[in-house]
């Protein structure tokens, strides 16, 4: 079976796991020596002056670089004449694979700052482009990029609901599930190997995990009433969901083969939603045990809890942000709150107990998931009740929509 | 500025998307390892559960799917927004339903639904309370709670499929499934 490259995404929806091999980008990959420069707040200007050489392809490795660092946060396209730094390059392609050579330079110092060739297969193209992305951000940012990761998403079509998995642009999208049922709320284990989520399977709501790169599901939760919510604690050897066992939805925690259940909320209200925080010491969530829905916190082995969000009124699926190699930066905490019956995303400030909104324009926003940069959130935006996936940059307030799904996307996970 | 540039080609090899045939893995574990490779309608195995399965109440019935299920029997107990609380209004509906259940066999699922506002998790912990909230009402009208399980649907069966308050009030609601095993 031919992998579609180009195409959209959904329609050429191949069902294959070989898709899935994530990662799958090996070699050494050395830092353009010496290669320092003054990295300043704010974007830089960047000029795609294009690829010789194989015309067929060059066009397309040009288009997806330029949108890589456009998504990338950290630079504008501006024409190669005026921009401060400036690529060139040439991509090689056959049958068995592609070379795709890149030089970048600043123009005032007309220093190379950045030379380095790629190799892969001709269907990895997107991949390989992919990496030279993250090794500009890396070089001129001093930040990990997000053009190599994935992200995963609920598929709604044919009044069913798939999982699915895609790269972070949207494209390359892959099925994960068939089971014509529900399947919703991914969320991926830190290594990236797995995939926890809820499936309507066998009628009831379980949840259940899948390994992405041998396809083996394995059943995790199974109780009476609702089993949802499930998230990886950031060690990758815990899961905290949501149980109704006991007669009211409450969190609990279990160890990743589904086994040392131990319950950490006692009320009569409902908890869910819970995400944990970078550090893996506590874990955040959803409480509506005072009134409307709030965002709460407690240690991860239970305890007292304490509320976090004061205003607005209704706040619900928080996201903490992944923990970071940079010290700088210090961990966010985003949820979904409803503000004059709109739903926005915002981000916790620690200091008021409020709520900033980050995505409030007048479209149901939800459900963010923070890229591993802790910088750009993936989040649902509902417009005349169809849902689509949008990319925004917390620094910039920019949304970007990624390639629209057919019948309509939700719920989405960003990959580590 | 220091320019001593020093030009590095590397050729960062991509190992092409290595053949991850599950279906060479599972020879044991049956049909399902293949997954995804077989295409649309193939399931993966569940393995047999760890802890998870046992304890709490309402014992799930087994072999359903949401095809035999039989919706219409009794009218839906109807819910505020964001609400599990039970309405005064409603009390008829339930009483009629453990009535039923009081002088005929068979289990009861309790089917908990929210209308299409807000989030997705957060509604299906919200159906989830309504479905408890009237189990729970079942069981003070003279219902055995081990004929009784819930399942939480969220949003994702809407009774009505229009976007306005008129439609939302019907989708805010609890349906009754009898089922004779």
């Amino acid at each position: 079976m031919q992998r579609e490259f180009w195409g959209r995404p959904v329609r050429a929806m191949v069902y294959t796991w070989r898709a899935l091999a994530l990662g799958t980008l090996i070699g050494c990959c050395l830092q353009a020596a010496d290669a320092q420069v003054d990295v300043v707040k704010g974007k830089r200007s960047f000029g795609v002056s294009g690829f010789g050489g194989d015309a067929s392809i060059a066009g397309q490795v040009a288009d997806v670089l330029k949108n890589d660092l456009r998504l990338s946060g950290y630079f504008t396209i501006a024409p190669a004449s005026s921009a401060e730094f400036v690529q060139s390059g040439t991509v090689r392609g056959d049958h068995s694979g592609v070379v795709v050579e890149c030089v970048v330079m600043q123009q005032v110092t007309k220093r190379v700052v950045l030379s380095k060739a790629y190799q892969g297969s001709a269907q990895d193209l997107r991949r390989v482009v992919h990496k030279l992305t993250d090794d500009i951000v890396q070089t001129l940012a001093s930040q990990r990029g997000i053009a190599q990761t994935k992200v995963a998403f609920v598929w709604a079509h044919n009044g069913v609901k798939e999982l699915a998995v895609m790269d972070y642009d949207g494209y390359n999208v892959r099925q994960l599930t068939y089971d014509k049922s529900i399947s919703v709320r991914p969320k991926w284990s830190p290594d990236g190997r797995k995939i926890v989520y809820t499936s309507y399977k066998n009628l009831f709501p379980d949840v259940l995990e899948v390994d992405l790169y041998t396809g083996q599901r394995l059943r995790l939760a199974s109780y009476p009433g609702l089993n949802t919510g499930a998230a990886f604690s950031p060690d990758g050897l815990s899961i905290a969901l949501t149980l109704s066992k006991t007669g009211n939805p409450e969190l609990y925690t279990m160890n990743a083969q589904g086994g040392g259940l131990h319950q950490l909320t006692h009320t009569r209200g409902g908890e869910s939603s819970p995400t944990w925080s970078p550090d893996g010491r506590s874990i955040t969530y959803v409480s509506d045990d005072s009134g409307a829905p709030q965002i709460w916190t407690m240690n991860k082995d239970g305890g007292a809890a304490s509320r976090l969000t004061v205003s607005p009124s209704y706040n619900t699926e928080p996201d903490w942000s992944r923990p970071l190699a940079n010290a700088d930066t210090k961990p966010m905490l985003a949820v979904t709150s409803r503000v004059g019956g709109k739903f926005q995303i915002g981000l916790y400030e620690s200091s008021s107990g409020a709520v900033r909104p980050v995505a409030a324009d007048g479209a149901d926003n939800e459900d963010p998931s923070w890229a591993p940069d802790g910088r750009h959130l993936v989040f649902t935006k509902m417009q005349h009740w169809r849902a689509q996936l949008y990319l925004l940059d917390v620094v910039t307030g920019e949304q970007v929509q990624l390639p629209a799904i057919e019948g309509g996307a939700s719920e989405p996970a960003w990959g580590p | 500025m220091r320019k001593k540039f020093l030009a590095q080609i590397i050729l960062v090899g991509v190992v092409t998307t290595f053949g991850l045939t599950g279906c060479h893995h599972g020879a044991g574990g049956g049909a399902g390892a293949k997954t995804g490779a077989s295409g649309p309608g193939s399931e993966s195995p569940v393995s047999p559960l760890g802890a998870g399965g046992e304890g709490g109440v309402g014992e799930r019935p087994v072999g359903l799917n949401a095809g035999s299920l039989e919706h219409g029997q009794f009218p839906a107990v109807l819910f505020d927004y964001d609400s599990a609380r039970i309405r005064p209004s409603e009390d008829s509906k339930l009483a009629a339903v453990a009535a039923y259940m009081k002088s005929n066999p068979g289990k009861l699922v309790v089917e908990g639904h929210c209308d299409e506002r807000g989030t997705a998790e957060y509604n299906r912990a919200l159906g989830e309370r309504r479905a408890l909230a009237a189990r729970d009402e079942l069981v003070k009208l003279g219902v055995d709670t081990s004929r009784m399980s819930t399942i939480s649907y969220g949003k994702e069966r809407p009774a009505d499929m229009g976007h306005d308050e008129g439609s939302w009030s019907k989708n805010r609601r609890c349906e009754f499934v009898v089922v004779n095993q």
